[in-house]
């Protein structure tokens, strides 16, 4: 996999509803030490390589990857933190609000971040603990509302607690501590979407939390989409967890994606050897592959050294000569179904 | 296998456990951690124990490997294999653990010792333990690495933790927990640092192990999805006590007890349509200290009825060695 490309992007022209749309994105961190031989080239981890993402309004565009895959630089690089070393983020692409998010900075850049709020794995470490935490939701607007608004403001920070199921009162005597993982998160969401995010990156949002409290969280999500009209891009490493969420899917692996689409496509007609195998190792595996194609090497190669070619094919049991020749890249195999593998599996047109 | 508590039985379990209480004595006052835990494994049996985080599960299988803090109070027995396991005194019968019952952990990375080569330190376990020379060792080492399919074993033996990925280092340490040929492996949590593409080639491998020689296993887990299929028997764990035991197959499609039934409701299927909507179980898990004598899922239930918040069921057998505590099982109305 590995691919690069964009052919999975949507074409603005026929459809005007996109909101983010991530163009190219390249993420390097210097890793110390050299690569090579003698003095080499200076060592780089590569951990986003050129993807690509669009997200259309009201849309949950999955991310789904194991550990190491760029999954969570790729959403920490669309909301500048920090800076991608290469690509474009758009922010309303084609509207006349469109705004590059990495070729802006300074109070441009802060202007536009209530657009794009973000809620992340830890719920406790992400809640300051030395405020209450009323005043952690109310925050965001205070900061961007004029002194006028106060009534208003007070008023939408109730609204927003009491829809995320936090007492808005027991909330404004209270801090982090005194709160569940759980509640934690639920006041994170609060936190984010007090601002009215166009887009909402969620990164991991039920990781840390126990099973009997990840579907409330995940529930929760989903009324506060439509309540709010938000569009999100939830970032997992649980497959059954993307499932529920998604209307479409990116599969990353080492930087790259594997394969982008609809979620229906990628869950019941996997094209992409590293998908197959992501879904025949859940615990339950998907019906749509047989568990023997859970069978591929545990050596994730190093983000510092990616192989050349196709990144996945060290690993890949349908890896030929030309997998390390050429890279593969993102091309349909279906109604939005795109996938970036010279021997893709492929279904009968339906 | 036959029935859970089965001490009359013509051969007796490898491991019986009788009313396993742990109560940490904390400046903040008593957390009782496990409260009454009894259950019974069988020779080359596979026991699930599954639970949340405070649910027990893991205090349980430190108190078998007697790896509890000074400031734990332990209560009950612990009898393996006819030996009273809580009353090893000399260092000499200690060796017990480590040879004949040994642990897995959850992070490779903490369980292995950072500046030592991997080839030493599991050459360590068969030295101190079983009293081999240096070479015999080492010779065993480098068979173990193999056995649990480590690539290119001769060059890792000489190599240090940091030099491996986590899914190499779990194998180094399920290497280790082998060497000494242990009747009975715990393994808490051993895939839940890993990936899911080596998660499965780790269960499947301790599946492998456990059956070529013939070895008892605890496996323990947050995830019902992982002992599904693997485990012969399935303890669900809440709020320090046993909820329901019974065999796999039983536990999964006629389970008595709701919250093993929430827990399963609850869970997103990976072949479930897009935006199902779940099946919360309301409220959170209990902190400890919030325990009593009373069902400590009655909080969240949605069978609860007045005795739940008064006094705890106790865990009962319906005869075929399924139990559960329960005072208003599933399937009750039909029985």
């Amino acid at each position: 996999m590995a691919g690069s490309g964009d052919a999975h992007l949507r074409d603005p022209g026929a459809f005007d509803d996109v909101v983010l749309r991530v163009e190219n994105l390249v993420q390097e961190f210097p890793a110390g030490g050299t690569v090579g031989r003698l003095a080499g080239r200076r060592a780089v981890v590569h951990a986003v390589s050129d993807v690509s993402l669009d997200v259309r309004r009201g849309e949950t565009l999955g991310v789904v990857g194991e550990s190491g895959c760029g999954k969570s630089t790729t959403a920490r690089a669309i909301v500048q933190m920090p800076r991608p070393t290469s690509g474009r983020v758009l922010l309303g692409p084609g509207t006349d609000d469109e705004v590059d998010l990495a070729a802006t900075g300074g109070s441009a850049l802060r202007e536009v971040r209530p657009r794009l709020q973000m809620i992340f794995q830890d719920p406790i470490s992400s809640l300051n603990p030395r405020r209450s935490v009323r005043d952690i939701v109310g925050e965001g607007l205070a900061v961007w509302s004029s002194a006028s608004d106060g009534p208003h403001q007070e008023a939408r920070v109730d609204e927003v607690l009491r829809a995320v199921g936090i007492d808005p009162a027991v909330a404004a005597t209270r801090r982090a501590h005194q709160f569940s993982g759980g509640q934690c998160q639920r006041i994170s969401i609060a936190r984010a979407v007090v601002l009215d995010p166009e887009v909402l990156i969620c990164d991991e949002p039920v990781s840390a939390l126990d099973v009997s409290v990840q579907a409330q969280i995940l529930n929760l999500l989903e009324d506060m989409k439509d309540r709010y009209g938000l569009t999100l891009v939830f970032i997992s490493h649980d497959l059954s967890v993307v499932r529920n969420v998604s209307d479409r899917v990116a599969v990353m692996y080492l930087g790259k994606l594997c394969e982008v689409g609809d979620a229906d496509a990628i869950y019941e007609r996997p094209a992409h050897p590293y998908t197959r195998a992501l879904l025949a190792s859940a615990p339950e595996p998907a019906p749509s592959v047989d568990p023997s194609e859970a069978a591929v090497g545990d050596e994730v190669p190093s983000p510092i050294d990616p192989p050349s070619g196709c990144r996945f094919r060290t690993r890949c049991p349908r890896a030929v000569e030309r997998c390390a020749v050429e890279e593969p890249v993102l091309r349909a195999v279906g109604d939005d179904h795109h996938v970036a593998c010279h021997f893709p599996s492929l279904w009968p047109s339906s | 296998m036959s029935a859970t508590p089965s001490p009359s039985g013509p051969v007796g379990p490898l491991l019986s456990v009788r009313d396993l209480g742990v109560t940490f004595r904390t400046p903040d006052g008593d957390v009782r951690a496990v409260d009454g835990v009894s259950f019974d494994l069988a020779e080359g049996r596979t026991l699930g124990i599954v639970g949340e985080s405070g649910s027990g599960k893991s205090v349980t299988a430190k108190a078998l490997m007697n790896l509890l803090p000074s400031y734990a109070d332990v209560e009950g027995t612990i009898t393996f294999d006819g030996r009273d396991v809580r009353a090893l005194a000399t260092a000499r019968e200690r060796h017990f653990w480590g040879v004949e019952l040994t642990m897995v952990f959850q992070d490779p990375m903490t369980s292995l010792n950072p500046v030592k080569r991997i080839g030493e330190q599991i050459a360590e376990c068969l030295r101190v333990h079983l009293g081999r020379s240096r070479r015999d060792a080492s010779a065993a080492a480098l068979d173990l690495l193999e056995r649990v399919g480590i690539p290119e074993p001769r060059k890792r033996l000489r190599q240090y933790p940091h030099e491996l990925s986590g899914g190499l280092r779990q194998r180094v340490v399920i290497a280790m927990a082998l060497a000494c040929g242990p009747r009975l492996l715990i393994a808490d949590e051993p895939t839940t640092a890993l990936d899911v593409t080596v998660q499965k080639h780790i269960l499947d491998l301790l599946d492998d192990l456990r059956r070529e020689r013939g070895m008892s296993m605890v496996l323990i887990t947050h995830d019902l999805g992982v002992v599904k299929g693997r485990a012969d028997d399935v303890m669900v764990m809440y709020g320090g006590r046993t909820m329901e035991h019974a065999a796999s197959g039983p536990l999964f499609t006629a389970m008595r007890h709701p919250y093993t039934s929430a827990l399963l409701e609850t869970i997103p299927r990976i072949d479930a349509a897009a935006h199902a909507r779940l099946v919360p179980i309301a409220g959170r898990p209990p902190n400890p200290s919030e325990l009593g004598p009373w069902c400590p899922f009655a909080p969240r239930c949605g069978s609860r009825v007045e005795a739940c918040t008064v006094e705890a069921p106790p865990l009962v057998d319906d005869g075929t060695g399924h139990r559960s505590a329960c005072f208003a099982p599933l399937g009750a109305g039909e029985a």
